[in-house]
């Protein structure tokens, strides 16, 4: 599998192409993803532009010159379509670069394209999206998961080595997770959410997708830091994440806590089995690995839900038809314009959070719900805060549940160990850790105490070594480009 | 027969006037093109997040402790939601509980007694855009949006129904709109709706401790508006009681033409604002050390000074009022004074040539007292030779004619214009003889006892020196000669 730091140090010296790899990259996409469908659209002229400018110019030694990226369509790119999946913003063109953006475009980035969601990051299947379905590189039959799916799908199918997704509620760990790749959450005010189209905003963050947790901290590395345009982007220095990041001795006497919680949900089998398994192996290489308690592991969902739709109904009330996206034509008057105009272009599960996030938030509801489950979240967050004087990190598997076929439901546990970081601004990161009898990767999730994300990179680092999942293996239908076979 | 009294509560906004809005960088500037004025934030594009301008909440905070509130240190902001295109997000950022100042006092006199009017909060909110539904006054099949004032900073206060007359809010929006302007965090012109009033009105009977059923009326844009329209609304409320009829709980707009209050169409009583805790913004947290040196910058206000310059200048109230009724003009008077060695001698006259010379000009001109172009300095110069009796009113009159066209001190013009005064005894003497002779029945009269008389004599020595003559002299010399006769 490509390291990102060694294919951009060959770029930068000139012994390989940036238009070369875009070229590969562009003809891979183009093979694999009829089937994939992880791309809404390809940037094919402008990503040529930039890398032959690249190969050309000083840009050169910038972190990520010449190196393709996808991104969700949910983070905005100037002048380039942003529909984040939903037919109201069909036609939108982003006014501005988002942060994260900017900071990439710096470091010397290619957006190779923008991929498949959710719409407006809402579900779990990337099914919502009002253009496509997605399908899981391991078998097009199965979800790639979601929200963040196109990205997911995109980085799993070696289609392109780094994507960016959002995670609201699981939204990267969890398509990751089922795509068998890396997928990380920062802390909640590591990476500037200015540019990510809201879903709700006390718990979104920008998540970052590669192969390997090396590119991943390295990309994080770029994206991370203070932002005047994101009042809670906390204000720390920048940090690079790769440093260290191979610590053989990591593991050595970690304290790792594992819920007690998860004796309380259904688990597949399979995921059961890998769970044991990567527990095993922690202790051989010297983790101390014991139970603990959250006990409100059970409100998890009720208050995600109750104050992610809240949120959801606010933030969506700006799509209104009234200064740009879908606007209902042959409307009566002001209230039927804005009632047609949301009716016409929104979809089924948009619909359905502003209804409940509405209905939580009307005045006799307030306290009923909303303001309970604000109370509840505080009891959580220090329940987790006790659990982290205990121990190091927690670890669980990162779903409970293996990816569904489409139209098939996944429970409302399979992401509650992921959902709890969203909830306590908690960093996460999921590592492929083996497969299912069904040949489907699965996931192990590690979440650590806030801003510990340095920590947490090299934990992962440890674990995808003594890791059953082979990252150089691809699905065989798929001619994946990017990895070792090319010698790039 | 029952006795009814009205009780009145406000609710005010009051632009403030930071350089950019409230939560974006975009200028708050009045009267420019439609839409000029907005960016990806306040015109709500995906992905856009507030962010608080830190000068707004200094205005506040400066304008809570001048107003006694307390101040919150710790506090949120919320989204009210609506829909309206005037507000881009469809909810607008502002405070619920707990406001960043709440229960403040101010003191008023109305009717030359002392009240105290207590006020329930004083918090931050965003201003919305403007739709406009005509254009030159034809109306229009669609609407035009005009997002230039959305987001700009507010100050929402709101008051305790503890008013019982018009006259009572009068004074108070008066007190306020002075209070703000002296701490310079808004313009408060009711006329570009910087300041914009809401008024409860309820009225029942005194010996019921109840109060009767309120009804809110919008969108008043002046005083004398918002006078008329309570007034009427008094009035309205309590024919109804008289005749026993029910007052409707409503909201209603003051229609200026026809001044008369007329029921809104939709209530806006029954919108549910579904206010919640504003996610993307972090609490608010002041530090004493910010609120202290805010302490620092607030000015003396309007109602001290007042005080100070009757006591220490023995103005009289009207000529205080007058003064202080904006801190620009209050400054220059105290400038002036600062000019001269001893101020209490000039203190009266100068206050005299600001509230009448002096403002006659700047109105007729348009022209604010701080680009006067006669600077305090030079007014000072010129009351202080009226004093000393070295020139005569008129001719005082006529250098002040020309300070204002030539922007120079008095004396540069009374050297270049000659107009210097008549102080030489015979050629005085000499007029004066001719005086005595030409007004022999004033001369008479004078003789017989009438003192008065002798100001015809001085008139017309005066009107033949073309007021040149001066005055202390002129006395002196027919005085002497009167008696002689």
């Amino acid at each position: 599998m490509i390291n990102i730091k060694n294919l951009n140090k060959k770029i930068c010296l000139g012994e390989i192409k940036s238009v070369d790899i875009i070229k590969k990259c562009l003809n891979c996409i183009k093979e694999n993803d009829i089937k994939i469908k992880a791309f809404l659209r390809l940037n094919e002229k402008d990503s040529f532009i930039k890398a032959s400018q690249i190969d050309k110019s000083n840009m050169k030694n910038k972190q990520l010159s010449g190196i393709p990226i996808a991104i969700k369509d949910n983070i905005m790119i100037k002048d380039h379509n942003m529909t984040a999946a939903s037919k109201y913003l069909e036609h939108y063109i982003s006014p501005y670069d988002a942060t994260v953006i900017k900071k990439l475009k710096m470091a010397g980035a290619i957006f190779i394209g923008e991929t498949n969601m959710d719409e407006f990051a809402m579900g779990g299947s990337t099914e919502t999206s009002a253009y496509q379905k997605t399908t899981n590189p391991w078998n097009i039959e199965y979800i790639p998961g979601g929200s963040s799916g196109g990205s997911a799908a995109a980085v799993g199918s070696g289609m392109v080595p780094l994507a960016l997704g959002s995670d609201t509620g699981g939204s990267v760990r969890q398509p990751a997770s089922f795509c068998g790749v890396v997928g990380y959450k920062p802390s909640y005010g590591l990476i500037s959410r200015y540019g990510v189209c809201a879903l709700a905003s006390s718990f979104d963050q920008i998540g970052v997708f590669s192969k390997t947790v090396m590119n991943v901290a390295l990309l994080t590395s770029i994206i991370a830091g203070k932002d005047y345009n994101d009042p809670v982007c906390e204000p720390k220095g920048w940090i690079d994440y790769t440093y260290n990041l191979n610590n053989p001795y990591i593991l050595k006497n970690l304290k790792i806590g594992i819920p007690k919680q998860l004796l309380d949900y259904k688990i597949d089998n399979d995921i059961v089995k890998v769970f044991n398994d990567a527990i095993k192996k922690l202790k051989l290489e010297g983790a101390e690995v014991f139970e603990i308690d959250i006990p409100s592991c059970k409100y998890i969902n009720a208050l995600y839900k109750i104050i992610m739709c809240a949120e959801v109904s606010a933030n969506i009330a700006t799509f209104d038809g009234i200064r740009y996206g879908y606007r209902s034509l042959n409307c009566k008057n002001l209230n039927d314009e804005y009632a047609k105009s949301r009716a016409e272009s929104l979809g089924y599960e948009v619909k359905k959070r502003i209804l409940f996030g509405t209905y939580v938030l009307k005045s006799q509801n307030y306290y009923k719900y909303y303001h309970k489950a604000q109370k509840v979240r505080t009891l959580l967050i220090k329940q987790i805060k006790d659990v982290y004087k205990k121990c190091d990190f927690i670890f669980s598997p990162s779903t409970l549940q293996m990816p569904v076929k489409f139209g098939e439901i996944l429970s409302d546990e399979c992401d509650i160990f992921l959902i709890m970081a969203n909830l306590a601004g908690l960093p996460g990161i999921t590592i492929p850790y083996s497969f299912s009898n069904f040949g489907m990767p699965i996931g192990m999730h590690f979440m650590g105490p806030r801003f510990s994300d340095a920590k947490l990179f090299k934990i992962a680092y440890a674990f995808e070594k003594i890791s059953n999942f082979n990252i150089n293996i691809f699905p065989k239908y798929l001619s994946p480009v990017l990895h070792k076979k090319d010698k790039i | 027969m029952t006795i009814l009294e009205a009780t009145l509560g406000l609710e005010i906004h009051i632009q403030i006037n930071t350089k950019s809005k409230i939560f974006c960088k975009c200028s708050t500037k009045f009267g420019e093109k439609p839409n000029s004025n907005t960016c990806v934030i306040c015109t709500s594009q995906p992905g856009t997040i507030p962010l608080l301008n830190k000068k707004a909440v200094e205005a506040i905070v400066k304008t809570g402790l001048a107003l006694n509130f307390t101040i919150n240190k710790q506090c949120i902001f919320a989204r009210k939601q609506y829909f309206y295109p005037d507000i881009p997000k469809n909810y607008q950022i502002t405070q619920l509980d707990p406001p960043i100042c709440s229960n403040g006092k101010l003191i008023i006199i109305s009717n030359k007694q002392k009240k105290i009017i207590n006020m329930k909060r004083l918090h931050l909110e965003e201003d919305a855009g403007k739709l406009i539904h005509e254009v030159n006054n034809k109306k229009l099949n669609y609407s035009l949006l005009d997002l230039n004032r959305a987001s700009i900073g507010l100050m929402e206060l709101v008051t305790e129904p503890d008013f019982n007359s018009s006259e009572e809010v009068i004074e108070f929006l008066k007190e306020i709109k002075s209070i703000v302007e002296y701490l310079n965090v808004s313009e408060c012109s009711m006329e570009e709706g910087k300041m914009r009033c809401d008024i409860n009105v309820s009225v029942h009977p005194v010996e019921d401790k109840k109060l009767g059923t309120r009804v809110e009326i919008k969108n008043i844009n002046s005083l004398s508006n918002i006078k008329d329209a309570i007034e009427y609304e008094i009035k309205r409320q309590k024919t109804i009681i008289v005749s026993n009829g029910k007052v409707i709980q409503e909201t209603m707009l003051w229609d200026a033409k026809e001044c008369v209050t007329k029921s809104m169409r939709f209530k806006e009583d029954t919108l549910d604002y579904r206010y919640f805790p504003e996610p993307d913004l972090v609490p608010l947290n002041l530090s004493n050390s910010f609120i202290r040196n805010l302490v620092k910058e607030i000015p003396e206000l309007p109602k001290r000074i007042k005080l100070r310059f009757i006591k220490n200048y023995n103005l009289s109230e009207h000529l205080a009022t007058y003064l202080i009724s904006k801190k620009t003009i209050a400054d220059y008077y105290e400038k002036a004074l600062k000019t001269v060695k001893n101020p209490k001698i000039i203190a009266k006259t100068l206050a005299n040539w600001i509230s009448t010379e002096l403002s006659a000009k700047l109105n007729s001109f348009k022209i604010s007292i701080e680009d006067s172009p006669i600077t305090c300095k030079n007014l000072a110069k010129l009351v202080s030779l009226i004093v000393s009796g070295s020139i005569t009113r008129i001719i005082a009159k006529e250098i002040f004619e020309e300070m204002w066209k030539r922007s120079q001190p008095p004396e540069i013009i009374i050297k270049r214009k000659k107009i210097q005064q008549i102080s030489d005894e015979l050629t005085i003497i000499k007029m004066c003889e001719e005086a005595i002779i030409k007004n022999h029945n004033a001369v008479k009269e004078f003789i017989s006892g009438k003192n008065k008389a002798m100001d015809a004599i001085i008139g017309f020595v005066m009107k033949k020196s073309k007021g040149l003559a001066n005055p202390l002299v002129v006395n002196k010399i027919l005085l002497n000669r009167l008696k002689k006769l």
